[in-house]
């Protein structure tokens, strides 16, 4: 099933009168893998959520979805990207919930993943299956029974990148998801993106790390209220305004370790 | 239905006067609050794991205060002072969709903002009540806090019933979009699930329940039985299956034994506290428990 491209025109973003985004134009091929890249407070999350048609921006988005039997484009404008018939993974920064509540590995995926049948009756039908192999991806498995507030920072990374997975998305959206991985966590999100694109998924790909941005992405997109470049990463990460912008983040030649400190991503934005 | 409930109380007094089941059972109305318990308590046990895992407890406990508000428009309007239905649920949902309005449209904390409408509805509430009580019958505003059991009428079981199958038939498939709207609003909209329309269909099962339950539970005390049993559940259980079983457990142990022991042993206590009291034991308990047990602290860290 291959991912769809997008377009977006003159996009701005306004949240109670302070001007968050403004007039950005942006095209992400069919396929690609995009990374979303700028400092802190820019606005990334806010301009991925509004293409995923979640913020109160005007401006065009357009999703073009290439469907193997009948090609057709879905236009929308305004506030809705309307995507109702194609699957969007998507992977949130974080979890922020009470630590304490007793939902288990399984009982989260449960909930993302019945229709109709509540979580705490168990899992519909051939959902434990497709949840293990989601599991098994990621490198969860045998943690199906832990609860959510026992995992380290970095396995609920993990298993939100599992709900993502489930069912096989055509868009992928990845929000910072290296923020508080280990090492093992970050080899296994990598060979996914990867995987995921050889089969043609479209990734959006907000990330921290240029290093990884550097050997992954087919094109990059800095977003610091505008849009400051969009294209290729090379031209854009060796230039000096990339120096300039990213000189307080990490430096290009050794990206430090992420804490596996599970309260580490409290930390980031 | 009212020959159902009166064909339920004939054999129930039957059994008690072959001495097979407590003495009490002879009364009508004891039986009448039996029924209730059984609905209410695994309605609001299972419910109440819903309210914890939202973060929703004092919005229920606004709901509450805005049912007292409801009673005295009632009577004030005309209708019957023990059973002023109409005018309760059309007040306590026109609350509750403003507040819930308010709360996606204001830069205020949703606590502050639920903090403010919590004490103006009881501040009205209880203005309007006491006005009302005084000038109709003075045990309205007893009945209409803490609970009066022994007084259900078929309506207030029919009412129940109804309410009860309604929550069953919307609550049970909407679980889990509800559930992960609220720990997720953003994952859940990428879901496609629709978060605002979630957040209201909640907020209105939350509120049919709270006027379903006054005259069992009283206003004030509702919020507390769709909290404590999910509280004292989660002290000692790790997965939501539990967590969900477990607490309709408490909740109707709880009314049940709130219901008889009062009046198994002639107190003269209002049917809310007692169900409170007995809730909050099984809180004492599994909180003794988990402090207790290292399996599960270690289960928390």
């Amino acid at each position: 099933m291959p991912g769809p491209s997008i377009q977006c025109r003159q996009l701005n973003l306004t949240l109670s009168g302070i001007e968050i985004l403004s007039a950005i134009d942006l095209t992400i091929r069919a396929g690609e893998i995009h990374c979303v890249i700028g400092p802190n407070g820019g606005g990334k999350t806010s301009f991925v959520r509004s293409l995923l048609g979640q913020m109160p921006h005007s401006g065009d988005v357009e999703f073009t979805w290439e469907s193997t039997d009948t090609p057709k484009s879905k236009t929308c404008t305004k506030t809705c990207t309307k995507t109702s018939q194609h699957t969007i993974g998507y992977v949130p920064q974080f979890l922020d919930f009470d630590k304490s509540l007793p939902i288990s590995v399984y009982d989260f995926m449960a909930m993302i993943c019945n229709q109709y049948k509540p979580a705490f009756a168990g899992f519909g039908r051939g959902n434990r299956e497709i949840t293990e192999q989601a599991l098994e991806r990621v490198g969860l498995h045998g943690k199906s029974k832990t609860q959510l507030g026992s995992l380290s920072g970095g396995e609920r990374q993990r298993m939100l990148f599992a709900q993502a997975l489930i069912p096989q998305p055509e868009l992928l959206v990845l929000d910072e998801p290296m923020t508080s991985l280990d090492n093992r966590g970050e080899e296994i999100f990598l060979s996914l993106i990867q995987e995921l694109q050889s089969q043609g998924v479209t990734i959006i790909w907000i990330a921290h790390d240029l290093q990884q941005v550097r050997e992954l992405a087919s094109s990059v997109s800095c977003i610091n209220r505008t849009l400051v470049y969009a294209g290729p990463p090379e031209p854009f990460l060796d230039s000096d305004e990339a120096a300039q912008l990213f000189r307080f983040t990490r430096p290009l030649s050794t990206p430090p370790k992420p804490s596996t400190d599970p309260d580490a991503e409290l930390q980031h934005e | 239905m009212s020959d159902f409930y009166e064909w339920i109380r004939v054999s129930f007094q039957a059994l008690a006067q072959e001495g097979t089941i407590p003495q009490a059972f002879e009364y009508g109305f004891v039986i009448n609050a039996l029924l209730c318990a059984l609905l209410i308590g695994p309605l609001l046990g299972g419910v109440g794991t819903m309210v914890v895992a939202k973060r929703m407890a004092f919005f229920s406990q606004s709901i509450g205060n805005a049912a007292m508000t409801g009673v005295a428009i009632g009577v004030l309007l005309g209708e019957s002072y023990t059973e002023p239905y109409i005018s309760m649920f059309c007040f306590c949902i026109l609350f509750a969709l403003l507040l819930n309005y308010t709360k996606g449209r204001t830069q205020l904390s949703s606590d502050t903002l639920i903090g403010v409408f919590l004490s103006v509805s009881l501040a009205v509430g209880a203005s309007l009540l006491l006005f009302v009580s005084a000038k109709v019958n003075t045990h309205i505003l007893e009945a209409v806090l803490f609970g009066s059991v022994l007084t259900v009428s078929n309506t207030d079981m029919n009412v129940l019933l109804v309410v009860t199958l309604v929550i069953l038939a919307v609550g049970t498939p909407l679980f889990n979009k509800m559930l992960l709207a609220s720990l997720n609003p953003s994952l859940a909209r990428a879901r496609k699930v629709p978060v605002e329309l979630m957040e209201y269909i909640f907020v209105l099962m939350i509120t049919l329940l709270t006027v379903a339950c006054l005259k069992i539970v009283g206003a004030v005390l509702v919020e507390a039985l769709l909290l404590i049993p999910a509280a004292a559940a989660r002290n000692v259980i790790s997965s939501l299956r539990g967590f969900v079983i477990l607490s309709m457990i408490f909740s109707t142990i709880s009314c049940i034994a709130g219901v008889l022991i009062p009046m198994q042993f002639d107190l003269p206590l209002p049917s809310g506290g007692a169900i409170i009291m007995v809730a909050a034991s099984f809180f004492i308990i599994t909180t003794i428990i988990r402090a207790t047990f290292p399996a599960y602290k270690e289960a928390r860290n």
